[in-house]
């Protein structure tokens, strides 16, 4: 008998949640809600732009539920399920891969939550797609290369985790370069996992077999490029190998200015955080608002670090 | 008192010759293959490369003899790495300041984990599983997730300086080494630790307190790890909360490889040096040849389950 | 009689110890041949070859006159040689006749599309335990069986498998009285169709019970065959131990001293009730009760092992908590486990680390062990008890059991204690090393120690105790002194309640 009562609440809880979510459109003048899932808040660049959408969010009256997928794809579908279940105004997600996490995209299509991703793509389109083009940002750093070395040498080239979409077209905007320039040569190339020490370590092995061979290092994030100086510089090479990196770390930023670190590839997450906050917010207004949404990589040396500098 | 050479030598301990035999073939092989390799500056490089790795491998041999396990080293390798980092930073604190915090925060945690092994009876796998995830968060907290870079020139001595020709982290891996082996070979606290291994009931009911072996293993495991920690941080110039990830798995398969019995009771540093060389050489020696890491992947697996395989021979020919 | 087996020249070693040293040995059809020595003195390796699974250095061994060429299991047990196990080795959820034809359920009943016919398994397997009068249902879950019964399957299947030979080890250890009678009756059956058995048994009443011929070895040598019936008891023995024995219980010259423990009221809920008693420099208190009478918890208590619920321990007249055995072994109180695998010894230590590991403590100096120190105390013991071992860095997993518990008994004996509590110091120890033994415990009584001597052999009880305490589930029915003390008193206060 007891359990009557009970069960009519929950019903009309339940009734009551369903209809205060049908009139989500037409609460204009409260405060709009905007779910995030990062790819990996243990990534530099990623935290960048997680602060700068904060930033910005904070400028338009927007708040911000940041989460982290901790590079799981289950775990980010997860999220966003989650995040279409709290009724949010619009998502937005920064890919842990192309592939696994479109199921994600599809949910908050499905319940009808416009989601924009940042930074890197999936294979079901979103939205709206707000970042750069990773392959553009190995051209520009191999092209550099070959303008350095005036079209002739050997290269070494040092992957991300092999596999990964940012890992993919960075090697295929590489090796598109290299294409055009027949008088560059790929001597070895390997996987240094994003990470500078083993990076270091892959570099002081390379050293001890082509040792003088080498003319220039590109390495696919800035991370394994300052691994990769590290170890140059210990075995007194640096002078002689022209190192670049992408990302624009700080640390890479101080490189360049101390000429360790020949150049970096600056990914603007100032404006893929501020655009991505803005994208999503005209879509969830219903206001009109680019489909897509490129920022120009900017290569960085010693020339122009100074603007980049904070 | 008469005694022969196989009296003197178990036949258990053939298994680490075996090692130190696979070690000195596989370094033959590489000589032939490639001109490269049997030179002084790639051995040097090797061992300087290997330090990181033994430091973690002499802890949880320590842990290992005992019967435990600790996974929680790759993330104490950052924690350790990030404290460090952040007091070394030019004109701030003089050097053993940095040292100092860092190797606390490893004794900390690695006290934290014998602690609650002892205290609550939850086996040591759960446990240093919690704090591997644990750690991994503090380093995420206490460099709010960035890499911290600009460390004094003296910090950096410790990862990229060299002493009469000799680098520095060489030198940190010869005094463990040493320090580690005397340890567990003459000192009351190594015997004790074979013994907690080999039978616990046996060594409790000998007068022997367990918890305190126990308490000193793991705290020992995480005084090394900071020592690793501070070795990596300061060879790439830069505390890094991501950095030894998966370092454990590394570490535990060179104390096995060395023949540490995952059963307990069994083991000896100098085998747990000759495995990690044996998985740096590999490594260096594949990485000369342009092998793909997939292919080194392989390989290292290969080589555990073979000194797995050789260790349980040995073991029932020798019952 | 037809001779089954010859075996000549067989040799052995392990790392430098010589396990088996040309041995010979004979086996008749339709003889129990009982193959006596103390542990160690090489008839567990003599059977591992037999059952191929140790190869020999050098010797043969004939089968029906046809050599038979070790490492391999399954030819041995096809030319019929099958080994009735100490522990028996069945899968308890299947029953008596799928264990019984267990891996070879094709060979004796393949149905159709491979299927196994339970059926026929089912009927052979009924006709082999009627053969053996037993009373089983080939259906019943071997869960169900009681170790008495296992065997007796073990021993079906063998026959299954056309043994001739039967090698049993030990197989009265876990059995009843009415169990032996039983088994023993199926050896006669066996005997009679013309079954040679290996008999292998510490019990000397069951090998003059039963075994038509006895071979002995010692330290791995062939010491003699004979019939069993030219031979008694002493004579035995001293073929075993290689000397005679005359009193199994050595005369005891302490005296009795000044009072060492008195415990009072001590109860732990569920194992002992109000146990009070005192024992004294000099003299050895003996500990009599049947299985679950809760000597061993007792012990364990004063050990600082358990925690007793109740009750007051004095140690010298002076009150003492003990909570933990390092503080146990701190007041001089010392204790030698019934099992001495689990609290004994640690195997992968070598006998002189695993004899000073509980007084490592007094050969340090700032945590460093004096290596010449340690060495000699270990040498010392090693000595005194005349510890058989290739040296003092041996494994003690090398050792027989004889010779691990004379280390464990070592290992208390460092610590210099006052009072030592023996749980059980001769089981599965043979009998020289159980003189050797006795006559330890009277000169550490005599030397001033108290001893508290726990056993379930009474003999032992009574030849070396100056007062004996029963206790019966857990309480104490009577403290007898010498005099008073015989089998059938303590078996009655055993019983009481």
């Amino acid at each position: 008998m007891k359990r009557l009562p009970i069960t009519i609440l929950a019903a009309t809880a339940l009734l009551g949640t369903f209809f205060t979510g049908c009139n989500r459109g037409d609460e204009s003048g409260s405060k709009l809600t905007v779910g995030v899932s990062m790819l990996s808040m243990q990534n530099e660049f990623i935290v960048n732009v997680s602060d700068e959408m904060e930033k910005k969010a904070k400028e338009l009256g927007v708040e911000l539920v940041v989460v982290d997928a901790e590079r799981s794809a289950l775990k980010q579908v997860e999220q966003i399920e989650s995040f279409v279940a709290q009724q949010v105004d619009a998502i937005i997600m920064n890919p842990c891969e192309v592939e696994a996490s479109s199921p994600a995209v599809t949910r908050a299509l499905a319940a009808n939550i416009p989601i924009i991703n940042v930074n890197s793509e999936t294979k079901t389109q979103p939205t709206a797609f707000v970042g750069s083009d990773d392959v553009e940002s190995a051209r520009i750093a191999m092209r550099y290369i070959a303008e350095r070395l005036g079209g002739r040498g050997n290269v070494i080239m040092i992957h991300g985790y092999m596999g990964q979409a940012a890992q993919l077209k960075r090697e295929q905007g590489a090796r598109e370069i290299l294409q055009n320039y027949p008088g560059l040569k790929l001597i070895a190339h390997q996987s240094g996992e994003w990470d500078r020490s083993k990076s270091m370590s892959l570099m002081e092995n390379w050293i001890q077999s082509y040792g003088g061979q080498i003319n220039a290092v590109f390495a696919q994030n800035d991370e394994m490029g300052m691994g990769a100086v590290k170890a140059l510089t210990a075995a007194g090479l640096k002078d002689k190998v022209v190192v670049v990196s992408i990302d624009a770390i700080p640390d890479a930023l101080d490189a360049v200015k101390k000429g360790t670190l020949d150049a970096t590839v600056f990914q603007n997450a100032e404006q893929q955080g501020a655009r991505a906050v803005e994208t999503a917010l005209k879509a969830a207004k219903g206001e009109a608002f680019d489909k897509q949404v490129l920022i120009p990589f900017e290569l960085v040396t010693k020339e122009n670090v100074a603007q980049y500098l904070k | 008192m008469k005694s022969t050479l196989t009296d003197k030598v178990p036949l258990r301990r053939i298994g680490q010759y075996g090692i130190f035999l696979a070690l000195v073939l596989i370094c033959l092989v590489l000589a032939l293959i490639t001109p490269k390799f049997l030179t002084v500056p790639n051995l040097t490089i090797i061992v300087t490369q290997v330090s990181i790795n033994a430091l973690l491998a002499f802890g949880v041999t320590f842990v290992i003899i005992t019967g435990g396990i600790d996974l929680s080293l790759g993330s104490m390798v950052a924690v350790t790495g990030v404290v460090a980092a952040s007091f070394a930073h030019p004109d701030t604190y003089p050097l053993v300041v940095p040292l100092a915090m860092g190797l606390l925060a490893g004794v900390l945690i690695g006290a934290f984990n014998g602690f609650v092994i002892t205290k609550s009876k939850v086996p040591p796998f759960i446990v240093t599983l919690g704090t591997m995830t644990i750690g991994r968060g503090l380093a995420l907290i206490l460099s709010k997730g960035r890499p911290i870079s600009n460390l004094s020139d003296t910090f950096n001595f410790i990862g990229g300086g060299k002493v009469l020709g000799v680098p520095f982290p060489i030198l940190v891996l010869v005094v463990a080494f040493v320090s580690c082996s005397v340890i567990l070979r003459k000192t009351v606290l190594g015997r004790y630790m074979y013994a907690v291994g080999g039978n616990e009931q046996a060594a409790r009911a000998s007068g022997i307190d367990v918890s305190k072996v126990k308490m000193w293993v793991y705290t020992l495991s995480g005084g090394l790890a900071a020592l690793a920690g501070i070795v990596l941080t300061s060879r790439i110039t830069t505390g890094q909360p991501n950095a030894g990830v998966g370092f454990e798995l590394n570490a535990i398969a060179a104390a096995i490889i060395g023949g540490t019995s995952t059963s307990g009771g069994t083991g000896t540093m100098a085998g747990t040096l000759i495995g990690a060389l044996l998985i740096g050489v590999i490594s260096n020696g594949l990485d000369l040849l342009n092998v793909t890491s997939y292919y080194q992947q392989v390989a290292m697996g290969v080589i555990i389950i073979g000194a797995v395989v050789l260790d349980s021979f040995n073991r029932t020919s020798a019952s | 009689m037809r001779e089954l087996l010859q075996v000549s020249g067989l040799s052995k070693s392990f790392g430098g110890v010589r396990a088996l040293d040309r041995v010979r040995f004979t086996l008749r059809a339709g003889e129990v041949h009982a193959l006596m020595g103390e542990n160690g003195a090489g008839k567990s390796t003599f059977m591992k070859i037999l059952m191929g699974l140790l190869t020999p250095d050098a010797g043969e061994v004939l089968l029906e006159g046809q050599p038979l060429r070790g490492q391999n299991v399954h030819e041995v047990l096809r030319r019929g040689i099958a080994m009735i196990h100490q522990e028996i080795l069945a899968v308890p959820e299947l029953t008596v006749a799928q264990n019984m034809f267990l891996g070879r359920e094709k060979d004796v009943a393949a149905g159709r599309w491979g299927w196994v016919n339970d059926r026929k398994i089912n009927q052979l397997a009924a006709q082999l335990l009627d053969q053996l009068g037993l009373d089983l249902a080939p259906t019943t879950p071997m869960k169900y069986l009681s170790v008495a019964q296992m065997q007796m399957v073990e021993i079906a299947k063998a026959l299954s498998n056309h043994a001739k030979v039967l090698i049993m080890d030990e197989p009265t250890s876990a059995l009843s009285d009415r169990e032996v009678g039983t088994l023993f009756r199926i050896i006669q059956d066996l005997k009679r169709q013309g079954v040679a058995i290996i008999y292998i048994s510490h019990k000397m009443d069951e090998i003059f019970a039963i075994a038509d011929t006895i071979t002995v070895l010692r330290d791995g040598t062939y010491i003699g065959t004979r019939p069993a019936a030219e031979l008694d008891q002493s004579t035995l023995i001293a073929m075993m131990v290689g000397r005679e024995i005359n009193d199994l219980f050595p005369a005891s010259t302490a005296h009795r001293g000044e009072e060492v423990l008195a415990v009072r009221n001590l109860t732990r809920a569920g194992y002992f009730t109000d146990v009070s008693f005192e024992v004294h420099r000099g003299e050895v208190l003996g500990l009599a009760g049947l299985m679950g009478a809760g000597r061993t918890e007792l012990a364990r208590a004063i050990f600082g092992l358990d925690r007793a619920d109740s009750g007051e321990i004095y140690l010298k007249g002076q009150r003492v908590l003990i909570s933990s055995p390092r503080e146990a072994i701190r007041r001089g109180i010392g204790y030698v486990s019934e099992d001495r695998k689990a609290l004994g010894f640690v195997p992968g230590l070598s006998v002189q680390q695993n004899l000073t590991l509980a007084s490592l403590r007094s050969h340090q100096k700032g945590g460093l062990i004096r290596e010449q120190s340690e060495r000699t105390a270990a040498a010392a013991m090693i000595t005194n008890l005349r510890i058989k071992a290739s040296g003092p860095d041996q494994p003690v997993t090398y050792l027989s059991g004889g010779n691990q518990q004379k280390v464990v008994l070592g290992k208390v004996l460092l610590t210099s204690p006052e009072l030592i509590m023996l749980d059980e110091p001769t089981r599965g120890v043979d009998i020289g090393a159980k003189f050797e033994i006795y006559k330890l415990i009277n000169q550490l009584a005599a030397s001033g120690l108290a001893v508290i001597l726990i056993s379930s052999e009474l003999p032992e009880i009574l030849g070396l105790s100056d007062r004996v305490l029963v206790l019966s589930k857990g309480r104490p029915t009577a403290l007898l002194s010498k005099a008073e003390a015989t089998q059938e008193t303590i078996m009655q206060y055993a019983m009481q309640h």
